[in-house]
């Protein structure tokens, strides 16, 4: 009976106290490291809001028009507080890694290995989704004045759609970087996309026939209503 | 610096000539219907008013496909003693395709590499598809560079009153506020110039750039007057020249024209900034006026065009343009009636100056900037043939100098936000 008893509740606390009490100096190094990482994290973010002053960065950004896109974004934040931010979450996020990986515990260790292999992907994804933005900017910005300077009543409608249809294809490609229903968004992005097409050629077919004959009639015989100026 | 644009043979055949008083250069790309008379014109002016010079005429072409150099090497006078009884030819005749960044720049390059070979002393260069040049035209802008020392010909022409609107109403005001010459025709197209600015030119490391595709007429100009070389003008009477490719969009033009003109402004900043005022330059040849034949013109489509920018555009002018400029020109004037559309001198000058600046300080992308200008340059041309629909070529001359004027009050303006 005392031998059944001392297996069964003793020994196992026994071997628990004895868990703990290893474990007890890794969690308290894991602590400090992370009461460093806060440390060090508000201190780069002083330090490199401080530099980004000095440099200038907010005016610079204003010049370049990099201010005017995040107030379209919705952030209140100046470039160099945005910055100096980002900068102190990495250091925070660094030391919160370390921290945990000093815990050694085997699922962690896992959970942060497999961690380690996905943040490429979530990387990569935000650099499409940065690339894809300035470019449908750009890219509808030039399709806009070009129809406008053409003199198209829907120049607008064209430069969002030239956009969307842009800022679409990128989000369909960090989708597909992060491994989200990749061939679902796909299909979905060629469905939307062929679909948007077949309807304007359908509705500029039957609804605009005329207008079409006219157009082209006026392109290829010239009969546009043309102005005698010289403009050079 | 870039490689010779003129090949081995033709440096081969330069040195056989050695030397020559006069180079006429005509740059050319597929100009085979019009280059024959320029051609002739330019072998009877030569005869005529420099018998006694050795004279190269050089046609530098772009890779023309209808046979425009063979045109050039079979054109003759055929009869030319019926022509000048007491006048001889002393002319060599050269054609050659420039190597180099294919435009207008390069071939002129190809002409200021021969110029300096050949160590002329002065040296002209006319269009390929002018139907109304002259004999005389070749003496109007020699004669200065030979007989009275300058440096610089500019041709000065009769235009109809609703000819040359981008250079009526931004590129020669600009030029002459900034530069202080009142050179009528900055980007006329035919040129005289001495064998020193040929070399001069050629020593500028630009034949990489937009300088040797289009930008190289009014290049050629500000170079010349920023850099203290006598520049004069000559009276050539009407320019007619082969319509232009009615595919070529008015945006590309205007994207080519004033982004040229706002380049120079960067490089001769130091020069400009210091100039106050303008004065006129000689100007030589007889002075007659034009008739002024009727012409198609659809204002209220013109107009519509304009609204259309103002509506599309306003949020990319909102970038750069101070708030009430922008807010007159897409709310106040793009709801008046049509007949009382009126963008005025000042505005225009404020809206010019205010693309200048965003160009200088790369606000937004300088391809968006300046293809955006397109609907408003449209109005302006609507307002100005609104306002001159009854004006002779005097009054309409006179409203052009009033511009002018509003650029060169305004310039101090201009320079206080470009050193900002």
């Amino acid at each position: 009976m005392r031998n059944s008893f001392k297996e069964t509740i003793i020994e196992p606390l026994q071997e628990f106290y004895k868990n703990v009490l290893d474990f007890l100096p890794d969690l308290l190094t894991s602590i400090l490291i992370l009461a460093l990482g806060v440390l060090m994290a508000a201190v780069f973010k002083k330090a490199s809001a401080r530099l980004f002053r000095i440099i200038n960065l907010d005016k610079l950004s204003e010049k370049y028009g990099i201010s005017g896109i995040l107030k379209k974004w919705g952030l209140k934040d100046s470039v160099s507080g945005l910055l100096s931010k980002i900068i102190g979450g990495l250091i925070m996020f660094a030391f919160l890694i370390i921290s945990l990986r000093t815990l050694n515990v085997p699922t962690i260790e896992g959970f942060l290995g497999d961690l380690f292999l996905y943040l490429p992907n979530v990387f990569v994804a935000v650099l499409i989704l940065f690339a894809g933005y300035f470019l449908s900017d750009f890219l509808g910005r030039t399709a806009l004045i070009a129809s406008v300077n053409a003199g198209l009543k829907i120049s607008g409608s064209i430069g969002k759609f030239v956009k969307l249809t842009v800022f679409f294809l990128s989000v369909t490609m960090a989708l597909e970087q992060l491994g989200i229903g990749k061939e679902t968004v796909l299909i979905a992005f060629a469905v939307i996309f062929g679909g948007v097409v077949l309807a304007l050629a359908i509705a500029f077919g039957l609804g605009g026939q005329d207008a079409a004959r006219d157009y082209i009639d006026k392109r290829l015989k010239g009969e546009e209503d043309k102005d005698d100026i010289q403009h050079l | 610096m870039s490689p010779q644009t003129v090949s081995e043979d033709i440096q081969g055949l330069l040195s056989g000539i050695s030397e020559a008083d006069i180079l006429v250069g005509i740059p050319s790309f597929n100009n085979a219907k019009t280059i024959g008379h320029v051609v002739r014109a330019v072998q009877a002016g030569l005869a005529r008013y420099f018998p006694d010079k050795k004279a190269v005429l050089i046609n530098s072409d772009g890779g023309s496909t209808d046979g425009t150099m063979e045109v050039v090497q079979k054109t003759a006078i055929e009869d030319f003693h019926s022509i000048f009884v007491s006048h001889q030819i002393n002319l060599m005749k050269i054609t050659t395709p420039y190597h180099g960044v294919p435009g207008k720049g390069s071939a002129f390059r190809a002409v200021f590499e021969i110029a300096k070979n050949l160590n002329v002393k002065a040296c002209a260069v006319v269009d390929s598809d002018l139907r109304s040049i002259t004999p005389e035209w070749i003496d109007l802008l020699l004669r200065p560079v030979i007989d009275m020392g300058y440096d610089y010909v500019a041709p000065y022409y009769l235009r109809h009153k609703y000819d040359g609107t981008i250079t009526n109403s931004v590129i020669y005001p600009m030029t002459r506020a900034l530069y202080g010459k009142r050179i009528r025709q900055p980007i006329g197209g035919d040129f005289a110039f001495s064998g020193q600015l040929a070399s001069f030119y050629l020593s500028k490391d630009v034949w990489e750039t937009d300088v040797a595709r289009y930008g190289i007429d009014i290049w050629m100009t500000t170079t010349a007057i920023a850099n203290n070389f006598r520049v004069c003008q000559s009276f050539l009477g009407a320019k007619i020249h082969d319509p232009k490719d009615p595919g070529a969009d008015l945006s590309a033009m205007l994207y080519q024209v004033v982004g040229s003109t706002f380049d120079l402004m960067e490089t001769y900043y130091d020069v400009w900034k210091d100039i106050k005022a303008s004065e006129p330059v000689n100007t030589f040849g007889f002075r007659y006026a034009v008739g002024l034949e009727p012409i198609e013109v659809h204002i209220d489509k013109m107009i519509d065009r304009f609204r259309l920018g103002t509506k599309e555009l306003s949020g990319i002018w909102g970038t750069f343009m101070p708030v009430d400029l922008r807010g007159f020109i897409c709310n106040d004037l793009s709801v008046v009636p049509n007949e009382k559309f009126n963008l005025q001198d000042d505005i225009w000058v404020d809206i010019i100056n205010a693309f200048a600046l965003a160009y200088h300080t790369k606000k937004i992308n300088r391809q968006h900037l300046l293809k955006s200008l397109t609907p408003l340059y449209i109005g302006r041309v609507a307002s100005f043939v609104i306002d001159t629909w009854h004006s002779n070529a005097d009054e309409v001359e006179e409203k052009i100098e009033n511009l002018c004027l509003s650029f060169e009050k305004k310039k101090n303006a201009l320079i206080d936000e470009w050193d900002k």
